[in-house]
């Protein structure tokens, strides 16, 4: 049994900081602990390799890829956030010695009961951690190729037209495609593109259609009219259709474009923020606070968005997957990341030709993406039953 | 009632006027042209501009838009790169499309339903949680993958079935508008791969729904009134629970044509079937700005009635819901 010292003490922070989950483990909370700790072995790991190879720089990588080492930095980021939020809740509780069963508390009790929340993070984990360190994981390092090239890309972008479509082998794991560019390479860089679109273009879903939803839910009206409008016309096409129809007039754009017509387009949050704002607004409390003239921005901010933020939560979760799924549907019709950077959907174009001779080309990239985007279903599928427990 | 149908079919009328805008404007702006196109590699510059003359390209936009809106709707309005009539080159792709989307829908309701049923009843059982998990898997998979990895084992690999392609077909009544695969031995072997791997999506997202819909009225009072009253498991199950759950899983049907068709879109080109989908891109490939307003036209208006007609329908297996 651990002292119920109340405060959060200078070593504890110190302890989160060093490493997350260190601080839970010196607590003996060892569930908490071991989620955060797995989380940094891998970083760890990866870290570890990075030094070894010698180059630190890499892991910015040529300027196609900034965007999306960016945001996995943020994710990593939360990580550490996380863990220092939790230690400091899990303190409070204690000095206080209320253990709170207010619905945030209940609801992480639930989730790390959950082994579907679980599997879904691990997997998250993972491909974060193949994105971020994708320079050192490939085997471009070691290629004595043209000088001024980036290295960890060499295999996984320079041509080599005399190892085309070789089976896979101990020199190529997952063997080469027409170019004779390395299956296994092109693959763990096409971690950062799926996952870098996935995530920014959902983040722009969300504040976009976020507020949208909100202005229109909140103040009714014309807003509401016009926003309505507008998504069933949205709406009337399938989205891939759409996304087809805009990407047709820029096509030049490269992955930044995608983002922003993913992002832009995909209101789809818009929709369900809105129904639950609106049922929200109707509730006592709502009444009351506008009755004693609370100013509206902070209804919205205090009363409003903490309801709807669990259906949010569960909705970027999900819609994360879709947009991989999108971005992947694309490229394989070829309106999506163009060559030479590389896609899992362009790497399934491209495997379609050669499928009577070069099966690898078409099964690996389909598995990556099978796999993440499962990692982001599962994981919005027990946010679901965790935050809404009514449904279970 | 009837007020209520005519009030959304106006509202359908505006969604889809404000859907050509936005898609004419969007083709406009497109890069490429489709008289270089048409005109082919190395034309003279007098050829282009003829064509562009004979299409109206050179005229002011709200003229083009209005020649293809009348043209639409008399049914003269000629295709830009193939030589037929817009309504004539979609009418000739979409029988191949309503097959393969009938086939597919069967097949994922003749799975999904069952198992989401069997989930719901026999709850966190082994038979559940494999249910779930594949059911989830099955929303993780891209379609066009499916297809290739279908392709893949049963064409490549065992040379079971056909690889690609649409089959013999017969136009039923000589109508090329109802042509047909399924009926000839080679037609049907070809619809195979593309329909299975089409299903798939919506296999999955039923049988959540199915066992959703189902654990929700399991919970309904008056399936405990039911057994408490003594009546049998199978009685229970069969006679107040199934009809119920099945409601929302029937209606949600109509509003899975989007899902549908954007799967149509990438099955089509996966596995060569001559459908709309396969349409749709190769006509914006080639920059068919007609092809394209047509298609993106109809594809729309069958969406938005597909939805009208599934609120209609739901009012009326649920005599409890009304609209007025």
């Amino acid at each position: 049994m651990t002292e119920k010292t109340g405060k959060l003490t200078l070593r504890d922070v110190v302890l989160s900081l060093l490493l997350p989950g260190l601080g839970h483990l010196a607590r003996g909370w060892w569930g908490k602990a071991l989620l955060f700790l797995g989380a940094l072995l891998l970083f760890g790991v990866t870290l570890g390799l990075a030094v070894a190879k010698g180059r630190l720089a890499w892991l910015a990588g040529p300027s196609d890829y900034w965007f999306s080492t960016v945001m996995m930095f943020i994710v990593l980021a939360a990580t550490w956030a996380l863990a220092l939020f939790d230690m400091h809740r899990m303190h409070r509780a204690r000095a206080t010695e209320q253990y709170s069963f207010g619905y945030w508390s209940m609801a992480s009790r639930r989730f790390s009961r959950d082994p579907k929340g679980i599997v879904g993070l691990l997997i998250i984990f993972l491909a974060v951690h193949i994105a971020v360190f994708a320079p050192f994981l490939t085997s471009g390092h070691s290629f004595k190729g043209v000088p001024g090239y980036y290295k960890p890309v060499q295999h996984a972008i320079k041509m080599d037209l005399r190892n085309f479509r070789s089976a896979p082998s101990s020199e190529h794991p997952l063997g080469t495609d027409n170019y004779g560019r390395d299956v296994l390479d092109r693959l763990i860089f096409g971690t950062r593109v799926a996952l870098g679109i996935g995530a920014v273009a959902t983040l722009l879903n969300m504040l976009l259609g976020g507020f949208l939803g909100l202005l229109g839910g909140y103040f009714r009206g014309v807003s509401d009219a016009v926003l309505m409008r507008i998504l069933e016309v949205i709406n009337s096409v399938p989205f891939l259709v759409l996304v087809l129809l805009v990407r047709g007039l820029w096509i030049e754009g490269g992955i930044l474009s995608i983002m922003l017509i993913l992002g832009i387009f995909g209101l789809q949050p818009a929709r369900i923020i809105r129904s639950e704002v609106l049922s929200v607004r109707e509730e006592d409390y709502v009444t009351a606070a506008r009755a004693i003239g609370v100013p509206t921005w902070r209804i919205i901010l205090k009363y409003v968005l903490p309801n709807a933020i669990a259906s949010l939560m569960v909705v970027t979760t999900m819609s994360i997957g879709v947009n991989i799924i999108v971005v992947a549907g694309l490229s394989f019709l070829g309106f999506g990341v163009s060559e030479p950077t590389p896609s899992w959907g362009a790497m399934l174009q491209e495997a379609q030709e050669y499928m009577r001779t070069a099966w690898w080309m078409a099964v690996y990239p389909g598995l990556c993406i099978v796999s993440t985007v499962f990692g982001f279903n599962i994981l919005g599928d027990s946010l679901r039953d965790v935050l809404d427990p009514r449904l279970k | 009632m009837v007020g209520y149908t005519l009030r959304r079919l106006i509202q359908v009328v505006f969604t889809l006027f404000a859907l050509t805008v936005l898609v004419f404007v969007l083709l406009k702006l497109m890069p490429g042209d489709p008289a270089v196109v048409m005109a082919g590699i190395g034309a003279e510059l007098e050829v282009i501009e003829g064509i562009r003359e004979e299409l109206g390209l050179n005229r002011p936009w709200p003229v083009q838009y209005w020649r293809f809106i009348s043209g639409l709707f008399t049914g003269r309005l000629q295709a830009m790169t193939y030589h037929r009539s817009v309504w004539a080159v979609i009418f000739l792709r979409l029988p191949a499309t309503v097959e393969l989307g009938f086939f597919a829908l069967i097949i994922a309701l003749v799975v999904s339903i069952p198992a989401g049923l069997l989930s719901a009843i026999y709850r966190n059982s082994v038979l559940d949680y494999s249910v779930t998990t594949i059911a989830l898997i099955g929303i993780s998979i891209p379609v066009f993958w499916f297809a290739l990895m279908l392709m893949l084992i049963f064409g490549v690999f065992l040379r079971i079935l056909p690889v690609s392609g649409r089959g013999m077909s017969i136009a039923l009544f000589g109508q090329q508008w109802l042509r047909v695969s399924f009926v000839t031995w080679s037609g049907f072997r070809h619809m195979i791969i593309p329909s299975v791997a089409l299903s798939s999506v919506l296999m999955a997202m039923n049988a959540r729904l199915t066992r959703a819909s189902m654990l929700e009225v399991l919970r309904q009072e008056y399936v405990t009134t039911a057994r408490a009253k003594g009546l049998k498991e199978r009685v229970v199950l069969v006679k107040h629970a199934f009809r119920n759950a099945l409601a929302p899983v029937v209606t949600n049907v109509g509003l899975q044509v989007g899902t549908l068709i954007a799967g149509a879109v990438l099955t089509e080109t996966t596995t060569a079937w001559p459908g709309i989908g396969r349409l749709m891109i190769e006509a914006i490939s080639r920059r068919d700005q007609a092809v394209v307003f047509g298609l993106a036209l109809f594809i729309a208006a069958f969406f938005l009635i597909s939805y009208v007609l599934v609120d209609l329908l739901y009012a009326y297996i649920d005599p409890r819901i009304t609209y007025d």
